[in-house]
């Protein structure tokens, strides 16, 4: 549904995006996590023709993206960074201007509406909208035309919790239902953890990782977090005495063993024994959101 | 599809208040030309008046319609570079500043008919506005009871102000361009008054008639003595100005990077 072949924009000395091979397949809920200025508004904006790349070539639904494409566009529903509408204009005029350069039929803005709950607010004008109802205007005007491929980019912003998981199941039932290819945009992990068929990960414009959301779960790490008095000496004892190899000294005092996880009470023993004051030992199974930390040169 | 692009840039005037104000606005033009005639009905009044007085004596001689027409075709030549500067500014510059401009360029619709549709707008908005500089130029008239009143004189009158509102039209697609390039209204209305000024200065030398700016104010007659006829020269210059500026419109909608 979208490829992307060593896609790269430069502004200027500035490399938003480098060399990015993107792979999504049809009917997936791709998304597309990395920090804030990662660069994935501007890989966005490239899958769309918004911005031209510097090299690399765009495919969507088979079509190379380029200044002349726009057939395609018409099985392709987008939202890109803020919301916006005009005004002036009430939710339902706004979404009639995306109905008729669409192509839609009329019945079309009343299922927008009701799909995200708009119908209530049909003739307000779309300035007195609140953020979260603003958002649901730009999804709307996503969906209007049914598109075959969605892409979204932080469609969570604004929503509050409840908001959140009502697209959240939107998006499903779409992908279920209808056979709707999702890519979206994200930088919390959370956000896209119960949703995410899989995952690309990108970081300052270069793709990490791309895989599928069951094998990033394998990948995060269980470790024990151990507090322990003199935690030099005590990580030199654990090595020596049971053979333990992957540990780490915290900056604010204690340690992760890693290769240790399953083997607390022997640890306990083992540093107890040697006159250490233990005053913690936990056992940690790392969260996906410390594993997309880690991944993006943070501290986990 | 042109026809459904220029249907939705007509609907989103919808509500707009700026068009009743760029009304309101183009209304004080006749108005202020009948303040002058009615001060010249009674020149005890202009000296009562002080500057106002002397600058409506200095502006016409005499309190009727030949007078009264040349002063609505000098509105409308100022009027054409501000107001429809502000008309065009906002047609364009609204879809930055509101943030929906990324909204058009990801449709099955080519990109080049909204700058297309946008300028089908502003040219219909101008028209709009210049009937409403001549209407109400004819109420405040009768109202005045001007003397020297013909129908081939307000036909000619008529023509005459709808040429120089044309002419004056002719150069909003370069404005157009500088919204699109300045991502707003700031940059084209700036762009306006810098030009305005430009052209009434321009207008005084002997360059004016090949300068873009000047050659409508030289033409309506607030930039030095009147051009009764426009030099081919000058009509050969705002035509390559327009073709040049919808050409850069349309290439900027089509080709720039969109990164609002």
């Amino acid at each position: 549904m979208i490829s992307t072949a060593g896609l790269t924009k430069h502004y200027g000395e500035v490399q938003a995006v480098d060399g990015l091979d993107l792979h999504v397949r049809r009917g997936e809920i791709y998304a597309f996590l990395g920090r804030n200025g990662a660069g994935k508004t501007t890989t966005i904006r490239m899958l769309l023709g918004l911005v031209r790349p510097t090299s690399g070539r765009v495919t969507v639904l088979g079509t190379d993206i380029a200044p002349g494409a726009t057939a395609v566009f018409s099985r392709v529903g987008y939202l890109v960074e803020a919301a916006a509408a005009y005004p002036d204009l009430t939710v339902r005029e706004n979404l009639d201007l995306q109905r008729r350069l669409t192509g839609a039929g009329r019945e079309a803005v009343g299922e927008a509406m009701d799909l995200l709950g708009l119908s209530g607010s049909a003739d307000r004008r779309a300035g007195q909208l609140s953020l979260g109802n603003k958002q649901r205007l730009s999804l709307a005007r996503a969906l209007l035309h049914r598109p075959d491929l969605l892409i979204l980019d932080e469609p969570a912003n604004g929503l509050d919790p409840a908001g959140i998981i009502e697209v959240r199941r939107l998006l499903r039932r779409l992908v279920d239902e209808s056979g709707v290819t999702v890519f979206m945009s994200s930088h919390i992990l959370a956000e896209v953890a119960h949703l995410a068929d899989r995952i690309g990960i990108v970081h300052e414009g270069r793709l990490l990782q791309e895989l599928d959301f069951d094998e990033l779960r394998a990948r995060t790490r269980a470790y024990l977090d151990i507090g322990v008095s003199e935690p030099d000496r005590a990580a030199g004892l654990l090595r020596e005495q049971l053979g333990l190899d992957l540990i780490e000294r915290r900056p604010e005092g204690g340690l992760r063993v890693f290769d240790g996880s399953d083997r607390g009470p022997e640890i306990a023993r083992a540093l107890i024994s040697a006159g250490l004051d233990l005053t913690r030992l936990v056992p940690v199974q790392e969260d996906l959101e410390s594993y997309f930390i880690r991944m993006t040169g943070g501290e986990s | 599809m042109l026809g459904q692009v220029i249907a939705t840039e007509f609907l989103k005037l919808r509500r707009a208040k700026i068009t009743w104000l760029t009304a309101l606005g183009i209304a004080i033009g006749p108005l202020f030309g009948g303040l002058f005639m009615w001060i010249l009905q009674e020149p005890g009044r202009a000296e009562r008046l002080g500057l106002i007085g002397q600058k409506a004596q200095f502006l016409g001689q005499a309190a009727d319609w030949p007078t009264y027409f040349a002063l609505l075709a000098q509105m409308t030549g100022i009027v054409s570079v501000v107001l429809f500067s502000l008309v065009t500014a906002y047609v364009f510059g609204r879809e930055y500043s509101d943030g929906t401009a990324k909204n058009m360029l990801a449709l099955p619709v080519t990109r080049a008919w909204f700058p297309v549709a946008k300028l089908l707008v502003v040219l219909v908005w101008c028209g709009l506005l210049t009937v409403v500089i001549i209407t109400v130029g004819f109420l405040v008239g009768a109202a005045l009871k001007l003397p020297g009143f013909s129908v081939t004189l307000a036909a000619a009158s008529v023509g005459e102000i709808l040429l120089v509102a044309l002419l004056g039209y002719l150069l909003m697609p370069v404005v157009a361009w500088i919204a699109a390039l300045g991502r707003g209204y700031l940059a084209p209305l700036g762009f306006a008054l810098l030009t305005l000024l430009l052209g009434m200065g321009l207008g005084a030398t002997g360059w004016g008639k090949w300068f873009p700016w000047s050659i409508v104010p030289l033409f309506a007659g607030i930039a030095g003595p009147r051009t009764e006829t426009l030099a081919s020269g000058s009509l050969v210059v705002l035509a390559l100005t327009c073709a040049a500026g919808v050409a850069a419109t349309i290439w900027l909608f089509t080709y720039a990077d969109n990164n609002q």
